[in-house]
């Protein structure tokens, strides 16, 4: 039995070796930029980040006449299988979508030291998530709290100056799962609302899912019912549920990641996080040969999150306020949390 | 096998129209995956040695949790509950992994193997105690534990006792000495079939999951308790008629089943994985075990030819979506429509060569019908 | 132990009911559909698949016509054709039907995610306007209790077209002649064919009907619940509604105290912002709880003697 074995292992080798001689040489790159993105399991239509990263590569496209390319990952089991492929063909820049991809960007980089490596959320880390510092890595990370705090501000200043439906000074947010990019829009979301309106009650609940409407509406409900009249929702394409349960109360909603204006008549403002501009910005850098490793941060001082307002039309003084604030944030007078206490 | 191979070539007919239908190129979308798959007539500058490695990691796993299926399948038994068996099993090898970080490889790898199977076994084994002693259906409750298995991962690794102390969402790695060796060695500067050594992820998982079918086929068909479970399957008034205990029939046979989900998620944390992340909130290994165990009809060797394909076609995925720009959820569609003509021709066959037999091997839709009480 | 009083008293609460109802609804369809299929001799595992099926359509026709009707006949009959695949393979060529139902599961969610990516591509799924999508009804005088009022008025308009179904269901499968046959097709089927029933015609009926069931849930889902198409956005439910099936003996209302089992158990979720116990436990609970009510109530789980057997004339 174990010669037997023996010889299946060497026979995989063979058959490897086999296949590898069958293949033709790699044609060296022509001076057309490849781009490769790697999405997390979300896929491309996942309203949410995925779909915003695809948007800024199709962006560049148009504008560097680069070849853009894209792989949806099925499982989580693809990420180092479709990083090494962009990596081994040539690839100028792959950009990897998406906290969960930090480990599997530090082997695939570690291993391809002449390939570029971006990542959105994160960095390239060893399994014990420590960066890994490499110098072909570019990570593109957000200051999700800054745009959770100035929607927070509007919904507390709606509260405060009597302005809200029915003036309970309850909000709430629906996250998705308790991970950092998800948390920092909570936590500066509960801390610009208790600083504008100590008086307000915030509650957070969690769906543990991205895809399901349902869950999140009924998260959203169940808040709604407890008297809170600002939602904002923090999970995707889960979320979704949430802006309609808001819509369906006649009460008011915050959309995330993109502008979700047209999502529901609730949605009052969206908390903008801008991955399409951090992919286009990366895709730029090494286009114009000033790619730097290292983290990036995205943050109200260089415009790469913020806020849109949508279909509530804010009073002066509320714009005021939101307005004033972020000034501050700009410049460092005021600086939102980035993490609140997990849930139970 | 003229079925089978007739059953993929239709397939494919069907899926290349769905793409040209859709506005897609199938000639295109099929060298993709073939590349993908296979590492043959890659155009986009593939590695077909690093694309053959992927297959092979990604089937690994199946052929175990396919195991875990057809097993129970032959009892008469459906086992759903591969995935949440494989959950569990991953759960325990990584607390082995970890928190006995000290011992010495020789202890600690096997040790981690077989935590993972004991975990599986036991998660299992609830579903096969239910169904002997109350008669609870075993669809119901594996269904059940598969969210229970589910959330407990859940619970332990986003912020819970089993956390990376740096990491959300994740559990520590498991200590050096509980990993899987990879068949080429993990050195970055020995350069193999033109990339780094380090690349090819190919373990020696594979021929963990060999041997496991080859015991399978063993049990099944050279041990008296293999003959007990065919009979349970067959008839269960028979069996008892022949001396033979269903209750524990059943009982064993989840154990056993249980054993083989938990080695697939063991395998994957100590050959891949390294610790459990939060991919196994969406892992449907167990799921795709259900298919690979039907399209094997069974059989040891039935199971090992669906899973290459089904790894095949899941690395391909990438590869087609990459080069041809065809959703690899194209993937799953194929993957159906084999089944679908499989099923479709397989019965229509054997009903037509062996008339006489009839029930000699029972077909997985026993499994939901026979459930008289022991 | 504050954890416990929280849903203690959420369990008072009007509120909690009216959720556990809509959630269980979703679930109720596809499983009245499971107990039709299998009580007629068809094993229907595909019941998630149908359902996927039906929201993505729904969605599609929702978006191109504004309509809610026309989109849940839509999603209807797009359940319902992938109904048709399972029973031409399993009842015409039969095939094993464990084996067809998987692949409809696998058949769907690759579908619907690949049409989504060549319908709408970059632009991404719409959003159906509020006033395309099913609307919630509010009930005369029922609407007037005081406690039940809230529970059942103000629901989808699917809760109370479900409701019926499942009254309709209870009574046809048990009280008439149409039911009889289905029942003896499942049980019997040589003996009914013998006795002059069409076999092949009830179980064609039988399965689609399963699969108009399954794709009226994901419309309610789609356009009711939700506003769009989220990729796998079913989320498993066609499986808990197999498990429901099965846990309910095949019968209607037992299929129903399951769902509500389970619907029971998404809204105390719901409620984790407010609930002092681990919101994972809180996930495990209607799991747990219905091992316990299997293992300690329902016990013995028998299928029609037919159930999973495909039919041929003259054997036996």
């Amino acid at each position: 039995m174990y010669s037997r074995l023996k010889f299946l292992g060497v026979a995989s080798v063979a058959l490897m070796l086999l296949a590898a001689c069958g293949s033709s040489g790699n044609t060296p790159a022509a001076k057309t930029y490849k781009i490769g993105l790697v999405t997390d399991t979300g896929g491309l239509n996942d309203k949410s980040f995925n779909h915003l990263a695809y948007l800024g590569l199709q962006k560049a496209v148009t504008d560097f006449g680069i070849k853009g390319d894209v792989i949806e990952s099925k499982t989580q089991d693809d990420y180092v299988p479709n990083l090494t492929n962009f990596a081994t063909k040539g690839y100028d820049l792959v950009v990897g979508n998406g906290f969960f991809m930090q480990v599997s960007i530090g082997t695939v980089a570690g291993q391809f030291p002449n390939v570029k490596f971006a990542i959105i959320d994160g960095a390239g880390t060893d399994a014990k998530f420590n960066d890994l510092k490499l110098p072909n890595v570019m990570g593109l990370v957000f200051k999700e709290q800054e745009p959770g705090a100035l929607v927070g501000v509007i919904a507390a200043m709606m509260e405060k100056t009597g302005k809200a439906p029915k003036n309970t000074h309850v909000i709430s947010a629906v996250g998705g799962v308790s991970i950092p990019p998800v948390n920092h829009y909570l936590a500066g979301y509960k801390w610009a609302a208790v600083m504008e309106d100590p008086s307000a009650k915030v509650i957070i609940g969690y769906s543990n899912d991205f895809n399901d409407p349902a869950k999140c509406k009924g998260i959203a409900q169940s808040q709604i019912g407890k008297g809170a009249e600002f939602v904002f929702q923090v999970a995707g394409g889960c979320g979704v549920g949430a802006l309609q349960a808001a819509g369906q109360a006649k009460v008011w909603s915050f959309g995330v990641d993109a502008d979700q204006k047209d999502v529901d008549p609730s949605v009052a403002a969206s908390a903008l996080k801008k991955v399409d501009v951090a992919v286009y910005t990366a895709i730029k850098s090494v286009v114009k040969g000033s790619f730097v490793s290292g983290g990036n941060t995205f943050s109200l001082q260089n415009d790469g999150v913020g806020y849109q307002v949508d279909n509530l039309t804010l009073p002066a003084d509320v714009k005021a306020e939101v307005d004033s604030v972020a000034a501050k944030i700009k410049a460092g007078t005021l600086t939102p949390p980035a993490d609140i206490p997990p849930p139970v | 096998m003229a079925v089978p191979v007739g059953s993929v070539v239709f397939a494919f007919v069907v899926g290349g129209l769905i793409v040209a239908a859709t506005g897609g190129n199938p000639f295109a979308a099929y060298q993709g995956l073939v590349c993908g798959g296979f590492g043959l007539a890659c155009t986009g500058g593939e590695n077909p040695a690093l694309q053959i490695s992927n297959t092979i990691v990604f089937l690994t796993p199946l052929i175990t949790s396919g195991v875990a299926v057809a097993l129970p399948f032959r009892a008469g038994l459906f086992n759903i509950g591969a995935e949440g068996q494989l959950l569990v099993g991953a759960i325990a090898s990584t607390v082995i992994g970890v928190k006995f970080g000290g011992l010495p490889g020789p202890i600690l790898l096997p040790l981690a193997l077989l935590g993972g199977m004991v975990a599986g076994a036991v998660w299992a084994g609830i579903a096969g105690v239910l169904k002997a002693t109350i008669g609870a259906h075993e669809v119901v409750t594996t269904i059940m534990l598969n969210y229970i298995a589910q959330w407990l991962l859940r619970y332990l690794i986003v912020g819970g006792p089993l956390q990376a102390p740096n990491g959300f969402s994740a559990s520590a790695p498991i200590a050096p000495a509980a990993r899987l060796a990879t068949i080429l060695p993990q050195d970055p500067t020995l350069v193999i079939f033109g990339l780094p050594a380090s690349v090819f992820r190919l373990h020696y998982g594979l021929l963990i999951a060999l041997v496991a079918a080859a015991i399978f086929a063993f049990l099944l068909w050279r041990t008296s308790l293999g003959y007990e479970i065919r009979a349970v399957g067959q008839s269960q008034r028979a069996a008892r008629y022949a001396g033979v205990s269903v209750r524990r029939t059943i009982i064993v046979t989840m154990l056993i089943a249980g054993a083989f989900s938990g080695l697939a998620g063991a395998i994957q944390i100590v050959g891949v994985d390294h610790g459990l992340l939060d991919k196994y909130f969406t892992d449907t290994t167990g799921f795709d075990a259900i298919a690979v165990a039907l399209l094997g009809l069974g059989s040891a060797t039935g199971i090992v030819l669906a899973s290459i394909l089904f790894g095949a076609l899941h690395a391909g995925g990438s590869v087609m979506q990459s080069d041809a720009g065809i959703s690899g959820s194209l993937v799953q569609v194929l993957q159906a429509l084999i089944l679908f003509s499989i099923a479709a021709n397989f019965l229509r066959m054997f009903r037509l060569r062996l008339p006489t037999i009839g029930r000699a091997r029972p077909t997985p839709a026993d499994a939901v019908r026979d459930v008289r009480a022991p | 132990m504050t954890g416990i009083s929280d849903i203690l008293h959420l369990l008072t609460t009007a509120d909690l009911w009216h959720a556990t109802l809509a959630a269980a609804i979703l679930l109720l369809l596809p499983a009245l559909g499971g107990v039709i299929s299998e009580r007629s001799g068809v094993v229907n595992i595909a019941m998630e698949g149908m359902m996927l099926t039906g929201a993505f359509f729904a969605v599609v026709a929702d978006l191109a016509w504004h309509n809610p009707w026309l989109a849940a006949l839509v999603a209807m009959v797009a359940g319902g054709l992938m109904a048709l695949i399972h029973a031409v393979v399993s009842i015409r060529f039969r095939a094993d039907q464990i084996v067809s139902g998987i692949a409809i599961n696998i058949f769907a969610a690759g579908l619907t995610l690949y049409l989504v990516n060549r319908i709408y591509g970059i632009e991404d799924v719409g959003h159906v306007g509020q006033s395309a999508l099913l609307p919630s009804i509010d009930i005369p005088i029922i609407d007037q209790i005081p406690f039940v009022g809230h529970v059942f008025s103000n629901q989808n308009v699917v809760v109370y077209v479900a409701l019926i179904l499942l009254v309709v269901i209870q009574i046809v499968l048990f009280r008439t002649r149409l039911g009889l046959r289905i029942r003896a097709v499942g049980e019997h089927p040589q003996a009914a064919d013998t006795a002059g029933i069409n076999v092949y015609a009830i179980r064609y009926g039988a399965v689609i009907t399963s699969g108009l069931l399954s794709g009226l849930s994901g419309a309610f889902l789609a356009i009711g619940v939700s506003n769009t198409f989220v990729p796998n956005m079913t989320d498993g439910r066609g499986y808990i509604a197999l498990a429901a099936v099965i846990f309910g003996k095949w019968r209607p209302l037992g299929a129903f105290v399951a769902c509500l089992i389970f619907g029971l158990g998404q809204a105390i979720y719901d409620n984790n912002s407010f609930i002092h116990i681990s919101q994972y436990f809180l996930s495990m609970l209607p799991y747990i709880l219905t091992l316990i009510v299997l293992a300690g109530v329902v016990g013995r789980s028998i299928p029609p003697a037919a159930d999973g057997i495909p039919y041929s004339p003259g054997t036996e």
